[in-house]
């Protein structure tokens, strides 16, 4: 297959980026979307030029790592899979494949398609976590969970942590990665101590990170590589109204 | 800032978005209901207008109320969109969506464009300032009934040739002659030939007609939406709000936009 | 060397009781002023800095991923053990110990793995009380699944991805920490070296990878907790970036290396497609319950699996192993693919696969069943290479997995150089020469949350306070500059090749001369093949770009150039270690079936080398083996 690559490069966050043109020649059908992009790089070194960076790291689609807006949408058009998982017999011969960086204004460029995700490391550390010190805890069937209950929490915990809602949202808003983190916690023992507070810190840190709010477009949802669902986004509204009323203000 | 705080949080301001969504649908979802009572004739709908202008105090405390859910709505709307758009500074280069709409990434515009068409129905039909003379219309109603009156002028060649079976009364200066014993008799805003008059002219017509579909679009995810913010979301119920939001939407469109077309095809009002 | 374990006295079961009581404590108030430094934030290393700092010690995680999140912890699917008995069918403490023990094939310490099966109990406790959605009953108890080498059901699961929840219960607990700043959270910096001081291990040296800035970090103690080195075959279920330059950095440093060659291949991957590939992709081992292995009898047969009729195919297993048949253990049912493969009978496009076939559980089961079972593997596999399972048989073929070997550590998870730890997959301590599927995750989070919050305060409080180190200490200096040297001679040697050109050619020395099966020719034959790699490396690398910026191929340079010294360290070992036992299978000791065949007299010992220097043959030392609590017995699934 020859595919058509026009990649985003930029050099570092300061710098403008602009896309640049890469035919690839000898693309099979089994490679994976980042392979395809290991044999460009591995031209372009030996060529004395920069490789595309881009983050990636366990290849399976579970670390998370992998960043890339394919054709207009986060991990390509292709359900519930990461880039990484992506393979080019989904794509034709002769196709010309638009390659840029997760877009938000919380996730900076670093350098050509690796984006800057701290910001959802500082949701996390608002709040999202049950606080329990190792070894605190009782006998663990000490606590019975509905399996819906569990099953559900599973379906949000799912979550990567990728940046794919953030960026695939008009609104760069990140509702569904907070909401996941909270949902998970929202539907266990575990998590309702904590529940009010973590929903008002996570959404402020959300906020004070600069993404946007949810205006209900989904397209989070069918952009996620694991297939959360913004039904706990609802779930979140619904929290986020009751801990707002109900809670003495700081 | 104080009452306006809860802008700062963009889910609260999603409440304020749902609670006074969810009051403006029902208030249009009623009007839609009210004003199609136009295709039972004239006497119906007048009736009504004048019911709701009857109101008084009351009428004016609704007014105020959809006032207020509709500048909260617009300034909340518009304080989410400049926020969102300073969320993403970068454009993609190509972009292309899975699921979100053209319904839900346009409602700002279906918004603002809703609301020039909202100031325009107001100075049109409720204020009377855009065109005054076919405003300007009233109809006598004697005992109750409107139409059995008959003006006719004050000279009294004419007077004396009436039938003995006819009354004559003398309402807001002007004389009618009626067909049975007048015990009350007042006139009252002829609302349904203001609208009819209105409607004629195939340009506020179009413009109506337009202005309607935009709101139909807007309906169309408002309403899901709305169930969406304040929490509910079911796989086993989802499916139906989207469908029946969608359904709603249609139903209102249909509703609003019979009125211009039945008027400028002759079906309503053809005799005036 | 200083190889003593400082194994507690008293019976195995009171020993790890009898220490927790014996270690020294630190007074809550004088905690933060210890300084721990923690690398790698994956289940051991997450876990360690997330109780320490819990605790009140003052610590600093380094990660070189942009988020602690992502340590490959996260990709284990299957599952983590514990002895909690809940399904009531004869688990126990003892029972979890002697099956690690048996699984490890004798080559691992007894007190070590005593104490993980103890811990392991209080590993679920603590992970449900973070939040973990654990798959549970309709009861609403937790549900446990049977998995290899075991009789029991004893393994905890969320889905297929219990790594990954682990990794995050373990994650919530850090990031917890650092939003109330006692862990200071260095991402993407990736350690390049550790500095000893007075022969205490004293900071370490990181490279900023978005910057290029060599920095130094001074603490009390040092945790290392930086994973297997997989990746040594190149192609691997290891995350790409997954290296053992940390360890091995320590290792020049002084650290032993104990065990090298017990690499573990795992038997159910995704076999490779052509020259492009860049990672296998594990398929879980609980698809060999239902699935049935086999390849053509006939060399060469390229028919279509569903033309090939039922008398023409070999079961091989299934002949071999009658009892255990599909179900045999890794390492076993690994070199069966193998031999098959070698014999010519092998499929897939490149004659590197086998069939493991779902058409009979089909059959007997329906596809429903086999969907609720394995869906979502199934779903995987398709998208990887678009075969459906459902119709045609899958192709697996075996793949370098997890490595039991690492620095050497003692009782305490301290490395023979005082104030230098290591945790999980880097360590050696439990695994022995096999690894029991299940037993990794419960490994890293029994270090992490158990052992080295209890064994590095003890270090601290028995050796501190600790003289006050600056940066500017002249063995800081040194060993920055060295980094810096290192990087300037990567950028300037301009060569023609890339450093995944060398990585390659490592691996394809690496996995046929010392992969699933080891002899004496083949491990001599790579012990003079790879000094020439790497001399090579060294004259024609190229790397382009500059040393300030992002620069992913610095980045893998420098991470080939420690895989190519450290892979003569792991064929050193598998030549010395002249036996057969769990993954190492040297073919000069089998028995006349084909089976493993140990040398307990003469090698019931770990194996620890010391550096000796770039090229030269390190020092082999040993570490005795006492068995009190446990009779060698010859491992036998028939």
């Amino acid at each position: 297959m020859k595919i058509t690559l026009m990649v985003w490069r930029q050099k570092c966050c300061k710098e403008q980026g602009k896309i640049e043109k890469f035919v690839v020649d000898n693309v099979e059908e089994d490679m994976s979307f980042l392979e395809m992009f290991d044999i460009l790089n591995e031209r372009l070194i030996l060529e004395g030029k920069d490789p595309i960076a881009f983050d990636h790291d366990c290849r399976e689609g579970i670390c998370g790592a992998c960043s890339m807006t394919i054709n207009g949408v986060p991990h390509g058009h292709e359900h519930g899979t990461t880039t990484c998982q992506l393979h080019m017999r989904k794509f034709k011969d002769g196709d010309t494949i638009y390659v840029e960086p997760f877009r938000n204004k919380a996730f900076p460029v670093i350098k050509d398609l690796v984006v800057d995700r701290t910001a959802y490391e500082r949701i996390m550390q608002a709040g999202g976590f049950v606080s329990v010190a190792t070894g605190n805890a009782k006998d663990a069937n000490n606590l019975p969970i509905s399996k819906e209950n569990a099953d559900l929490a599973m379906d949000a915990a799912a979550c990567i942590g990728c940046g794919a809602c953030a960026s695939s949202c008009p609104n760069g808003s990140a509702m569904l990665f907070v909401s996941a983190k909270v949902g998970q916690f929202a539907l266990l023992p575990q998590g309702q101590p904590e529940r009010k507070r973590r929903v008002l810190a996570m959404i402020k840190q959300m906020e004070k990170d600069g993404f946007g709010g949810c205006t209900n477009m989904y397209e989070c949802e069918a952009a996620c590589p694991k297939n959360v669902s913004v039904r706990f986004i609802a779930k979140m509204n619904r929290d986020y109204l009751r801990a707002s009323l109900f809670t003495k203000s700081k | 800032m104080g009452l306006l705080s809860y802008l700062k949080s963009t889910i609260l301001s999603k409440w304020v978005m749902a609670i006074t969504g969810c009051i403006l649908v029902l208030f249009i979802c009623g009007h839609a209901v009210g004003n199609l009572q136009i295709l039972l004739g004239s006497d119906t709908y007048n009736t009504y207008a004048a019911f709701l202008q009857g109101l008084g105090e009351i009428l004016w405390i609704i007014r105020i109320g959809l006032f207020v859910c509709l500048v909260l709505h617009l300034i909340t709307s518009i304080r989410l969109k400049l926020l969102n758009n300073s969320a993403r500074p970068t454009a993609y280069q190509y972009k292309s969506f899975l699921k979100a709409k053209l319904t839900s990434r346009t409602m700002i515009w279906t918004g603002i464009m809703i609301f020039a068409f909202l100031t325009y129905h107001l100075l049109h039909f409720t204020a009377g300032v855009t065109n005054p003379v076919e405003y300007d219309q009233h109809e006598v109603v004697i005992n109750g009934k409107s139409g059995i009156a008959q003006e006719i002028p004050n000279d009294p060649r004419i007077l004396a040739q009436l039938p003995p079976t006819l009354q004559t009364t003398t309402v807001d200066g002007k004389l009618y002659a009626v067909q049975e014993e007048v015990k009350t008799a007042e006139t009252r805003h002829d609302v349904y030939k203001m609208v009819v008059l209105g409607f004629r002219n195939p340009i506020t017509s179009l413009v109506y007609i337009i202005g309607v579909i935009l709101l139909g679009f807007h309906l169309s995810h408002a309403i899901q939406s709305m169930f969406q913010t304040a929490g509910f979301n079911h796989p086993k119920y989802t499916p139906w709000i989207i469908q029946g939001s969608n359904a709603l939407a249609v139903i209102v469109v249909l509703c609003l936009i019979s009125i211009p077309i039945t008027i400028l095809t002759g079906l309503v009002g053809g005799t005036i | 060397m200083n190889l003593d374990a400082k194994i507690p006295e008293g019976p195995l079961a009171d020993k790890w009781d009898n220490h927790l009581f014996n270690m020294k404590l630190i007074n809550p108030a004088n905690r933060r002023k210890y300084k721990i430094i923690v690398v790698g934030t994956g289940l051991a290393g997450g876990a360690a800095a997330a109780t320490l700092a819990e605790q009140g010690y003052n610590v600093e995680a380094f990660t070189y991923n942009d988020s602690p999140r992502r340590a490959h912890s996260i990709a284990a699917q299957g599952g983590i053990n514990a002895a909690k008995n809940y399904p009531n069918d004869g688990d126990s403490i003892r029972r979890l110990f002697y099956d690690t023990i048996k699984g490890g094939d004798f080559r691992a310490r007894e007190a070590n793995v005593y104490r993980l099966a103890q811990v392991s109990n209080n590993i679920i406790d603590q992970c449900v009380a973070q939040g973990v959605p654990f798959a549970r009953d309709y009861g609403g108890l937790l549900a446990n699944r049977s998995f290899g080498g075991a009789q029991v059901s004893r393994t905890f699961y969320a889905r297929g991805q219990t790594g990954q929840q682990l990794l995050l219960g373990a994650y919530s607990a850090l990031v917890r920490q650092i939003g109330l700043g006692t862990v200071t959270m260095h991402t993407r910096k990736e350690m390049a070296d550790i500095v000893l001081i007075d022969g205490q291990c004293r900071g370490i040296i990181t490279r900023d990878l978005l910057t290029g800035e060599v920095e130094s970090h001074v603490a009390d103690a040092v945790i290392l907790a930086t994973g297997g080195y997989g990746n040594v075959f190149f192609l691997s279920t290891n995350a790409q970036a997954c290296n053992v330059t940390a360890a091995y950095r320590a290792y020049k440093k002084g650290a032993g290396f104990a065990n090298p060659c017990f690499t573990q291949i795992h038997p159910t991957c995704i076999p490779v497609s052509g020259d492009h590939q860049s990672k296998l992709t594990l398929m879980s081992e609980s698809l060999r319950n239902d699935g049935r292995i086999w390849v053509p009898k006939n060399k060469g047969d390229k028919r279509k699996p569903a033309d090939i009729p039922e008398e023409e195919r070999d079961y091989y297993l299934e002949r071999k192993y009658p009892s255990f048949g599909n179900l045999s253990p890794r390492d076993i049912s690994s070199r069966a693919a193998k031999e098959a493969c070698d014999d010519g009978r092998g499929v897939a496009s490149t004659g590197y696969g086998v069939y493991l076939d779902f058409a009979d559980a089909i059959k007997r089961l329906g596809r429903d069943k086999i969907e609720e079972r394995y869906g979502n593997l199934f779903e995987m596999y398709e998208r990887i290479t678009d075969d459906d399972p459902y119709t045609t048989p899958m192709m697996i073929y075996p793949a370098s997995h997890y490595t039991m070997g690492g620095l050497w550590v003692d009782y305490n998870l301290m490395s023979n150089i005082p104030g230098l730890h290591v945790g999980g997959e880097a360590n050696f301590s439990d695994h022995g020469a096999n690894r029991l599927g299940a037993s990794a995750l419960m490994q890293g989070l029994s270090d992490g949350y158990f052992v080295l919050p209890s064994t590095v305060p003890h270090y601290l409080a028995t050796n501190g306070p600790f003289e006050k180190v600056t940066k500017d200490h002249p063995e800081f200096k040194k060993a920055e500059a060295e980094v810096r040297d290192k990087v300037s001679r990567l950028m300037s040697i301009k060569g023609k090749h890339t450093p995944t050109y060398f990585h390659r050619e490592l691996g394809k020395i690496m996995w046929e001369y010392c992969g699933m099966a080891r002899n004496e020719a083949g491990l001599k034959k790579a012990l003079e093949l790879i000094p020439q790699v790497r001399e090579e490396f060294w004259k024609d690398v190229t790397v382009t770009g500059d040393a300030q910026n992002l620069n992913t191929v610095l980045e893998k340079a420098m991470r080939v150039a420690d895989f190519l010294e450290f892979a003569e360290v792991l064929v050193h070992d598998a030549l010395e270690r002249d036996e057969s036992c769990g993954s190492h299978f040297r073919t000069e000791h089998q028995y006349p079936d084909g089976e493993a065949m140990r040398n307990d007299k003469d090698f019931a010992h770990v194996g620890v080398w010391e550096f000796q220097g770039v090229g030269k043959k390190p020092l082999r030392h040993k570490e005795e083996l006492q068995y009190e609590n446990v009779k060698f017995a010859v491992r036998s699934y028939k």
